[in-house]
């Protein structure tokens, strides 16, 4: 629907204003409708990941199950430094709209060291899984956990990327409130890369972290084992 | 409509306002947190919906302050929560079907085991997945995949031998705690053990020495614990009265992580129970 009314048919003062460099049909910059489109198809790609997760939560026939090696301390700690990188990406946009070009370089070199230290505790993470044994092909945890955050760690990743991109060419002060709208695209995505993990962080840790193997299910067997011999 | 891009900056918070987002952001976390702290509530069916909502909260301040879509045009909103939409709706149904055809997903997973290409069952051993008991379908697991440690090996081969002088006491609190036996064992004086699903444990101090020929109570002990399925005495029933079967012991140890430490400190705590 959204795209459909992007691209109909012009309005009249949209087709005389051709000229204008910026001028579009629907009066909304194309590029920030694309990123935002895109943030919506990636809604689709987490979306299917974190039910793939929902669905084979539980059905892992060895260990370790999540609560045998799920840290949710140490992993607030690196929830709370995404959400630092996202205050400090506001205040990237914040500077560039002011034309503070010190403020720029600082706030973007700011995210994207959050982000690293974000990265840093996901390697520390999976190092430790693997450990304790846990690899993607150990049980249906570790290939549903390992898929759906390490595909949200190379999210992570390309933000970091494109940020440390930004901070480069800021250097001959390119980056000015004419071109603000190149830093806040990062922005949107860097926000949706946040806001992902926000829900990972729900689902796998608070919710799914204790997850327990065979041995609860059996205690909880114990009611229909008794029916049986009644 | 305008035909160029609006300028909302005008708009935009503040850095106070900005400031002010990133604590109730912090806040939010923090209580999700707490929420989670207390063992006792850590899993509980309760939980989910607090945690739901406030992860929800924050998911809306982020996008409707950090990414603007409060002060920006409504087409971006239409465009971002059109797909978010649609992909939790396939969530939602994904997650209904499985739920609603398999209500006991770890049963369902057991049925359906496929052995590992990589896995080679040792000959001596029964296919657990094929002999699984009724009474225990949710613990049909594929069993038999560890190698008995070498000291374990030694004391079947041999008949005799020491769990390494464990400490009973320590035993004790394995026995309740990280080994979860009594989910399944009842033994007499050990609070909470109820478990029906294996055989009563009562007297095994004494009953262990007459089971196996040639094994001592600590040895018989011992190889049960590390490779329930080796030898099951004649009659054994369980608590729930049914006989006991191969394949349900095994995989639930072998989950259970336990160290040799710990597994001679059960065998000391239960050599204790004449």
């Amino acid at each position: 629907m959204a795209q459909h009314r992007a691209s109909g048919p012009p309005t009249p003062s949209g087709a005389t204003q051709h000229t204008e460099e910026h001028a579009t049909t629907t009066g909304l910059s194309h590029r920030k409708l694309l990123m935002w489109l895109f943030l919506g198809s990636d809604c689709l790609f987490f979306g299917t990941l974190i039910a793939t997760y929902m669905v084979y939560r539980g059905q892992s026939l060895v260990g370790p199950y999540p609560v045998d090696i799920i840290d949710v301390p140490i992993t607030t700690i690196s929830t709370f430094v995404l959400l630092c990188s996202s205050f400090a990406m506001v205040q990237a946009l914040a500077a560039t709209n002011r034309d503070d070009q010190r403020g720029i370089k600082i706030w973007l070199l700011a995210t994207a060291f959050l982000g690293a230290i974000f990265i840093a505790f996901q390697v520390y993470e999976f190092n430790e899984f693997r450990a304790h044994g846990l690899h993607i092909g150990t049980n249906l945890f570790g290939s549903t956990f390992f898929t759906l955050t390490g595909f949200h760690g190379a999210h992570v990743t390309l933000g970091i990327i494109w940020l440390l991109g930004l901070a480069w060419v800021s250097r001959s002060g390119r980056l000015n409130p004419s071109t603000a709208e190149d830093v806040e695209l990062a922005g949107l995505y860097w926000h949706f890369v946040d806001i992902v993990w926000i829900v990972i962080f729900t689902l796998v840790y608070l919710i799914g972290g204790f997850d327990s193997g065979p041995v609860a299910e059996a205690a909880s067997a114990i009611p229909s084992a008794l029916g049986l011999v009644a | 409509m305008s035909t160029v891009p609006e300028q909302h900056d005008s708009r935009h918070p503040t850095f106070k306002q900005y400031v002010t987002i990133a604590i109730i952001l912090f806040a939010i976390t923090i209580v999700e947190f707490l929420i989670i702290l207390p063992t006792d509530w850590r899993g509980q069916g309760w939980t989910i919906a607090p945690l739901v909502i406030l992860s929800g909260l924050k998911f809306a301040i982020v996008i409707m302050f950090y990414m603007h879509l409060k002060f920006d045009a409504p087409m971006f909103t239409v465009v971002f929560l059109a797909g978010l939409a649609l992909s939790f709706a396939v969530g939602v149904a994904v997650i209904g079907l499985f739920d609603v055809f398999t209500p006991s997903p770890r049963a369902y997973a057991a049925e359906r085991a496929q052995p590992y290409e990589g896995y080679h069952p040792p000959e001596d051993k029964p296919a657990s997945v094929a002999t699984a008991p009724a009474v225990a379908p949710t613990v049909a697991a594929p069993s038999g995949s560890q190698e008995l440690p070498p000291t374990v090996a030694a004391v079947i081969q041999t008949g005799s031998g020491s769990a390494g002088g464990g400490d009973a006491e320590a035993g004790a609190a394995v026995f309740t705690g990280k080994g979860q036996c009594f989910t399944c064992h009842t033994l007499e004086g050990v609070e909470g053990a109820s478990g029906i699903l294996g055989p009563p444990l009562d007297g095994i101090g004494t009953a262990g020495a007459t089971r196996k020929a040639g094994l001592s109570a600590e040895a018989y002990i011992l190889e049960s614990i590390n490779d329930p399925d080796v030898f099951i005495v004649e009659g054994c029933m369980t608590g729930a009265n049914t006989p006991c079967a191969p394949g349900v012991m095994a995989p639930i140890v072998g989950a259970a992580g336990l160290t040799d430490g710990d597994i001679a400190d059960v065998v000391a705590f239960l050599l204790t129970k004449h």
